[in-house]
């Protein structure tokens, strides 16, 4: 077996996802980049006696790195093994693509080009050359459409045929004098032992000629070092007199655009009709409509959340409790049979239920990615977000909150300013992820009428938003002065999303959900029932069961049973931490109770949802109980319920998320600052929000 | 002419860049890079938010990027 590495590069929305989604036999395996959170996507496949490695780079537009996630690109292309290059381009915007080709083909190596969504060019009435661009380029150029399943395969065989030949026959140079410059750099840098390699050497002259700090940084060892740097500032000195221009990336820039200007004009006949981009932005962008427009677009997602997700919410909850009965029966009775039947079966089950509602919301949320329509969101709101002191980029990390806090934090990267970055970074916990709509959806159904359900989340949900960008407002008068960050961002043509990535995105949230359930929620649903059962006090067990045996009729006895239920619970580890930190949520309407899930949250939001089942579930004496639902109505008042929905709307996101934002900031002060704020100012807005409906008369 | 100054619409060729790195590097990323073709598409009711389209390729950018663009009918 021949072991055959390559590594996939290409600018953002290229559809590099969707070609490596679409390669026959291919095993994808979704991790991080090491030492960073950025997700890596690799597939694995076999080919005759190959076994093939598919690294997917994060999208980059240039070798000029600017954001984190093209860094890791940059750094990974630089510094890790790898023996093929696959550069995919966009086929409609070849001309802006080839600028990275270009930049690629810098390195000399083994490299093959698959120009992606050629179908929809052709749709279109353009055309492309292959044979004439390959021969300009000088390496094997492949054209695919991952939408048809069109020439994907051959992108395997061509890999394979380019590592066999090992050498780049790349035959694309830049203007003479600028050559020349390159060769006599060339010739001092492989006067040093550790250098051999003209392609390599070539590579790093040209990127010290543009003035690469990454690259200075390695050569800044050499012991050459000086003798190159003296001659690189002579030859930047003479390259900018003759070109007349600013600086020598000015020159690079100007010259692999006219090269790739002048290869599309030979390879591709340009399309000559109105694209359906066009027509939709004429609509969706519009000056006065496309805000409204926007506004409802989500307004629906929100509405599509709730109702169709509340469909198979019932079966589900049957099909738990049906489980956790018939468990009941087959386990030994005992405290082992009590810890997975009352503690982790009815937990798990409880956050389980609301599957189907986050992988709506993440459908949607990926639906309007993938479409394209998140830029133009993010360019109706740049005017609006600037104004609270931020920029219109900012808009898709906040979107990306509403389904999880984590990949948003990692999604603010794409910020370059670090001022702006944190500000959108505090503020991101407001926007409600996924993981807490189980605990509206609760306390929705519980306190609130079906009719104004979807309309009570949607409110949630834009308070949210609105909270934060006051938030923001203040962070950016009072520690944050200044502008925010330039605003330059592509807007990628409406496209029908894959359906197989689609699917593929879900799927791997639905594992991660199921896992997380399944480890982390059923462990945390664990030591609620462990300290919710433990220490037991003999005393007080001993004389309700006399009690009880004495009773004259069933229903004393039952009252009796679920009297001593509670008293035992209150007894219990978890009542008694209940009881100390009670004074804190008291002035809320907090029972111990509450105060215990609300502070589970931290660990998981979803907790709060299977600690009130556990809190709540026990004392009941048969198994045709009441739902949690019922219990809470019994047991909290409306100002209660509103109460608790701000504190989980406002307070710290789950350990995971706060993880997160730790690993990205490395500052003490901030970190301390994110700590705290959240929940002093989620108590005081709960407390205003508490005693002004108590005045109301609720 | 600047982009600020044109009309919806209309289009030119890019004459001159100006703009501090590293956001020239992205503009020129982007493809706006001198001698390609730039129309303008769209702005926001405040003029605030700009899009423009070069090569094929569809940005926005605020009033600020798009001042130091200059375009020759």
């Amino acid at each position: 077996m021949k072991q055959i590495r390559a590594v996939m590069v290409g600018q953002p929305n290229v559809g590099k996802s969707s070609i490596i989604n679409a390669i026959s036999g291919a095993r994808l395996h979704v991790g991080n980049f090491a030492g960073v959170t950025v997700e890596k996507k690799e597939v694995t496949l076999q080919k005759g006696e190959y076994d093939i490695d598919i690294v997917d780079l994060p999208g980059i537009y240039s070798l000029k790195a600017y954001t984190p996630e093209e860094h890791v690109t940059k750094r990974y292309l630089i510094q890790e093994e790898y023996d093929v290059i696959i550069n995919v381009v966009d086929a409609n915007i070849l001309q802006r693509n080839l600028i990275l080709t270009l930049q690629l083909l810098d390195f000399r190596r083994p490299m093959i080009l698959v120009v992606n969504m050629v179908d929809e060019l052709e749709e279109k009435g353009g055309k492309i050359d292959a044979n004439m661009l390959s021969t300009l380029l000088g390496i094997p150029v492949i054209l695919t459409s991952a939408k048809e399943k069109r020439g994907v395969d051959e992108v395997v065989d061509k890999l394979i045929e380019v590592y066999e030949q090992k050498v780049c026959e790349c035959k694309l140079y830049y203007n003479e004098k600028i050559e020349d410059e390159i060769e006599q750099l060339s010739q001092i840098l492989l006067q040093s032992p550790h250098f051999s390699d003209p392609n390599l050497a070539r590579f790093y002259v040209i990127r010290l000629l543009e003035n690469d700090e990454e690259i200075y940084k390695i050569v800044h060892d050499l012991p050459i070092f000086l003798e190159l740097h003296e001659a690189l500032g002579e030859s930047i000195k003479r390259l900018k007199l003759e070109f007349d221009a600013d600086s020598v990336s000015d020159i690079f820039a100007d010259e692999r655009n006219a090269i790739a200007r002048s290869i599309v004009m030979q390879v591709m006949i340009q399309p000559q009709k109105e694209t359906l981009t066009d027509k939709i932005d004429k609509i969706l962008i519009h000056p006065i409509f496309g805000l409204p427009i926007f506004l409802f677009f989500m307004w629906t997602l929100f509405q599509i959340t709730f109702e169709v997700g509340s469909i198979p919410m019932d079966y589900i909850d049957e099909t738990v409790s049906n489980f956790a009965a018939w468990l009941k029966t087959i386990l030994p009775a005992g405290d082992l049979n009590s810890v997975i039947t009352d503690g982790v079966v009815p937990a798990v089950g409880a956050v389980i239920m609301f599957l189907p509602n986050i992988l709506i919301l993440f459908l949607g949320i990926n639906l309007l990615e993938q479409t394209g329509y998140m830029a133009r969101a993010a360019f109706l709101l740049d005017g609006f977000m600037k104004k609270f002191g931020l920029q219109g980029k900012a808009f898709i990390p906040l979107v990306s909150g509403f389904g999880c806090t984590v990949p948003a934090y990692m999604a603010a990267r794409t910020l370059k300013n670090p001022k702006d970055r944190l500000i959108t970074m505090l503020i991101l916990g407001f926007m409600n992820c996924s993981a807490r709509l189980p605990v509206y959806v609760l306390f929705i159904a519980a306190f609130f009428p079906t009719t104004s359900a979807g309309n009570v989340l949607f409110t949630i949900y834009v308070g949210g938003a609105i909270l934060g960008l006051i938030v923001a407002k203040i962070l950016r008068t009072i520690l944050f002065k200044g502008e925010p960050e330039p605003f330059v961002m592509e807007m990628p043509p409406y496209r029908f999303p894959s359906i197989k990535v689609l699917a593929m995105e879900l799927w791997i949230k639905a594992k991660l959900f199921i896992k997380k359930a399944g480890t982390f929620i059923a462990g945390a649903a664990m030591i609620i029932w462990f300290l919710s059962s433990y220490p037991v006090n003999e005393q007080l067990q001993s004389q309700y069961e006399q009690k009880i045996v004495q009773a004259h009729s069933e229903a004393q006895k039952v009252l009796l049973q679920n009297e001593l239920a509670a008293r035992n619970l209150e007894y219990s580890y978890l009542g008694q931490i209940g009881k100390t930190i009670e004074p804190i949520f008291a002035p809320l309407g907090f029972d111990w109770r509450l105060s215990v899930a609300t502070i589970s949250g931290l660990a998981a939001k979803e907790v709060v949802v299977s600690t009130l089942a556990t809190l709540y579930a026990v004392g009941e004496a048969d198994e045709r109980s009441d739902t949690l639902i019922s219990k809470l109505r019994e047991n909290i008042d409306f100002k209660t319920a509103i109460a608790l929905i701000i504190i989980i709307m406002i307070y710290s996101p789950c350990v995971a998320a706060m993880s997160t934002f730790y690993a990205e900031v490395p500052q003490w002060a901030w970190r301390a600052f994110y700590t705290i704020y959240p929940n002093v100012l989620a108590w005081l807005v709960a407390f205003g929000a508490y005693h002004l409906l108590k005045i109301l008369g609720y | 002419m600047k982009v600020t100054q044109m009309k919806i619409g209309q289009s030119g060729i890019i004459k001159k860049i100006t703009a501090p790195e590293p956001i020239k590097s992205r503009l020129f990323a982007m493809g706006i890079a001198k001698n390609n073709r730039l129309q303008l598409l769209d702005h926001t009711l405040k003029k605030q938010t700009w899009e423009i389209e070069v090569e094929g390729t569809r940005i926005a950018l605020r009033k600020e990027e798009a001042e130091g663009i200059e375009v020759e009918q």
